[in-house]
């Protein structure tokens, strides 16, 4: 057996009261990929933290090698080759690709200059060896999650680490990059580093992972062997419900199933010729008709960066510029029009994929998140805060349910659930007719959460609401939809029914003919 | 009309411009690190009148411009601290650097030298020739260690921001505090480092006004420190831009003292006076909502 090159022994992480990490231990070894996985909010990304330096322990230990990691800095655990890959992308957006690989351990020449070349020459290197291409001079705003997710792992890499612990990389890839993406990690174990990935799909645990350790509420509460003796693979029948017992405490959710919906019922939401230009003469949006019919739940499925996420800002009115119509329970919603705001906002609830950009204040109470947007209302006046603040929280079970928190403090999967809880219960209390969007609704989340927000969107098509999902899982949009259509190029190239194969939706994505 | 092409022309729009562009170069250095600076005006005054005391005092201009680079520093650098330390409102602290710094040379002028307009004369560096126009003009400007130093600083600003370690970090730090922290880089620090720079930098503006007029005069930074941050915002924080910018302006308000002077009788000479400030005014106008701010400018260095 190879030499633990990390270890956490008995490590306890407190915040005030709340004690995040609860006398946790983990062994990393070099050559294997180890899964941790767990509930939001179970410390997974403060485990992870700890053992990175960029906090450190209120007791226990975090051993590198034989030795203490003192001091608990950062700096300490980089220099003896520990890198993290956090849960949110790290990365200055103005700055060019390089310079993210290199900026807090810049190579320079005399007088302080950076010597770019040469970092250029051995990311080069880096990015052959391990199968990580980027593009080195592109400014980091205009790569696609795909590469920003490389990056960052080069610039670990570029740091020398030994020890790779990722944070949920693979939450904003499409499965085909996941798929990549552990293709790489494997690669990187093998030539002797070890590898740590916190995720929350559970079919990645059992297809790449040599082991998983479980967290639930700061602790580790179950560990397993994933790569046999005489090196074959668990099998996989029973693993993910083994694992999701572990995660949840008890047994899992009972599988969602769309609820009824009735062909004929009320076109709910209608998009007709909706084109948008980045005002640069390329078309993000390309003429895109869609019905979304009363009680309906429809997927968009799409390679990332085809449009999916200018037609969700389109349809919640952030894109001015965009020509087309469209029609929220028969009304006109023109983003030009005077009080085209309330008008949109008793109609359609929107759910932005990027939580921190467009759909909280981070420094903002949880209380002042969700009821953002209810206020200013003449009605207002007869609107009782605390009381939709509560209802909010509790149909979501956001944990910890305190209003008075700041958004930014918690989970990221806690997060999503106040985006979601705020747009879908506005409508749904409300009685209101109209249609929910909904771009990446389980990001991040657990299997728990996941399978309430599910629950939350078929309870919303069961009231009447037209719902429009758009998500890189495929695997969630079968299991949601009535119905799919694929994204290509700004346009919708293909409508098919949610029994279609992963393989004949990836032609679509693609644009392949099929056989 | 040849006066408008003329060697005095160069040779003024270099003196004119220098504190401008000295400014809107401090002005870059401290906003591209995330800080907001409104206080440039208080750093030009406060180190022009630090510059002339210790002149006056020690009777050498050299230590008159050692004194003044530091003192600007130092109080820039104060403002860093109570922005980044004691979380004081940015605006509100440099609003706060530049009354005091009005107040307060007010009131060190009277003590010191017991006049409420300016100090007395000193002596500043004078060697080289002495022509008033032309060639000898353009020679003064160019022998003038002020000027030189202060030319040097502006034109190494857009290049150490660019292509230097602490150039990149200190743009890291405007542009995504949180990020850079999680790479190791102390944004606090770093933030610290460039408003001393900035201080520094500006200082040499308000050095080379109190020099040119071989006096400290109350007020005499006269708005420079605002049109200098009109600059910044206008070049959309490029120190390169923003320094044409000043040259630019500083050319204009050249030519309106050259006109001026044509103009003596006539009763244009008011109007042209106002030429600088009108094109400011519609360099302003065409150019707002164009130029991107540093995303992190304003932001706390943690999470
Ligand atoms: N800086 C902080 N200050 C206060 N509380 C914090 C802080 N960071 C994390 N917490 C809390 O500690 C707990 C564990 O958080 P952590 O981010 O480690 O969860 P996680 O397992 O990574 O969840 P997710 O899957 O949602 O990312 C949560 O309750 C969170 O609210
Ligand atoms: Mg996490």
């Amino acid at each position: 057996m190879p030499a633990p090159v990390l270890r956490v022994d008995r490590a306890t992480r407190r915040f005030g009261e709340l004690v995040a990490v609860d006398g946790a231990s983990l062994t990393l070894e070099a050559g294997a990929v180890s899964a941790i996985v767990g509930e939001n909010g179970a410390g997974k990304s403060t485990l992870l933290k700890l053992c990175a330096g960029v906090l450190a322990p209120s007791s226990g230990r975090v051993l590198i090698g034989d030795a203490d990691l003192a001091p608990a800095t950062m700096a300490e655990a980089s220099r003896r080759g520990v890198g993290l890959v956090h849960q949110h992308f790290m990365l200055v957006g103005a700055f060019r690709a390089i310079e993210n690989v290199v900026l807090g351990a810049e190579p320079v020449r005399s007088g302080g200059r950076l010597d770019l070349a040469t970092a250029t020459a051995r990311v080069r290197e880096l990015m052959t060896a391990s199968g990580l291409p980027v593009p080195l001079d592109a400014i980091t705003d205009d790569l696609t999650v795909g590469e920003r997710q490389r990056l960052e792992i080069l610039r670990v890499l570029y740091r020398g680490a030994r020890v790779l612990l990722l944070d949920e990389p693979t939450a904003v890839l499409s499965p085909l990059e996941a798929e990549e993406l552990y293709g790489t990690l494997r690669r990187l174990a093998a030539e002797g580093r070890a590898v740590a990935v916190v995720t929350h799909r559970l079919d990645e645990v059992v297809r790449f992972a040599d082991r998983v350790t479980v967290m639930r509420r700061g602790r580790v509460v179950h560990e397993a062997e994933l790569r046999l003796e005489g090196g074959g693979r668990r099998p996989a029948a029973g693993l993910e419900e083994e694992l999701t017992r572990a995660i949840m405490g008890g047994d899992p959710p009972p599988p969602f199933a769309p609820p009824a919906f009735a062909e004929g019922a009320a076109v709910a939401l209608a998009v007709a010729g909706l084109r948008l230009g980045d005002g640069a003469g390329r078309t993000l949006l390309d003429g895109v008709d869609l019905e979304v019919r009363a009680g309906e739940i429809v997927g968009v499925a799409g390679v990332e960066g085809n449009g999916q996420r200018e037609l969700v800002r389109a349809l919640a009115g952030l894109e001015p510029r965009a020509e087309g119509t469209v029609t929220v329970a028969g009304q006109r919603l023109d983003p030009r029009a005077r009080d085209a705001v309330r008008a949109r906002r008793s109609v359609l609830a929107v759910v932005h994929e990027d939580r921190h950009e467009d759909g909280l204040m981070l420094e903002a109470s949880v209380a002042d998140n969700l009821v953002i947007g209810d206020l200013g209302d003449p009605r207002s006046i007869a609107f009782d805060e605390a009381a939709v603040v509560a209802r909010r929280l509790g149909r979501f079970h956001v944990d910890p349910a305190d209003p008075a928190r700041l958004a930014g403090e918690l989970s990221g999967g806690n997060q999503q659930k106040l985006v979601v809880a705020r747009a879908l219960d506005r409508l749904l209390s409300a009685r209101a007719t109209g249609a929910a969007v909904l771009a990446q609704p389980t990001r991040g989340v657990d299997v728990g959460a996941a399978a309430a927000i599910h629950a939350a969107i078929g309870e919303a098509a069961a009231a009447g609401l037209g719902v429009l999902v758009v998500s890189a899982d495929l695997a969630e949009l079968r299991r949601l939809a009535h119905r799919l259509v694929v994204m290509r190029r700004g346009r919708i190239v293909a409508t098919l029914p949610p029994t279609a194969s992963e393989a004949e939706i990836g032609r679509a994505m693609l644009g392949v003919e099929a056989a | 009309m040849s006066a408008v092409f003329s060697l005095t022309m160069v040779a003024e729009t270099l003196r004119i411009s220098a504190p401008y562009a000295c400014a809107a170069a401090g002005g870059v250095w401290a906003e591209r690190s995330g800080v907001i600076q409104i206080g440039l005006e208080g750093v030009l005054l406060t180190s022009a009148f630090t510059s002339v005391a210790v002149a006056h005092a020690t009777g050498s201009a050299a230590l008159g411009v050692v004194a003044g680079v530091i003192a600007g520093a130092a109080i820039s650098v104060g403002h860093g601290l109570l922005v980044e330390k004691a979380r004081v409102d940015a605006v509100v602290s440099g609003i706060a650097l530049n009354l005091s710094a009005m107040a307060g040379t007010r009131l060190a002028l009277r003590g010191l030298y017991g006049s409420a307009s300016n100090s007395p004369a000193i002596e500043g560096f004078r060697f080289g020739p002495t022509g008033s126009a032309g060639w000898s003009l353009l020679a003064r400007v160019f022998a003038d260690p002020v000027t030189l130093l202060a030319i040097a600083a502006v034109v190494a600003t857009p290049f150490v921001l660019a292509r230097t370690r602490l150039g990149l970090r200190v743009r890291a730090a405007g542009e995504n505090p949180v990020a850079a922290a999680a790479v190791g880089v102390d944004v606090t620090r770093v933030r610290l480092s460039a408003l001393a720079i900035s201080g520094a930098v500006c200082a040499l503006g308000g050095v080379h006004l109190a020099f040119d007029q071989h006096r400290f005069e109350s007020g005499m930074s006269n708005g420079r420190g605002f049109i200098a941050l009109a600059a910044v915002v206008v070049s959309g924080w490029r120190a390169g831009r923003a320094a044409m910018a000043c040259l630019a302006f500083g050319a204009l308000e050249a030519l309106q003292i050259v006109l001026q002077d044509q103009a003596r009788k006539g009763s244009l000479g008011d109007l042209v006076q106002l030429l600088p400030y009108v094109a400011t005014l519609l360099v302003l106008a065409f150019a707002a909502g164009r130029s991107a701010a540093p995303k992190g400018l304003g932001k706390p260095a943690e999470e």
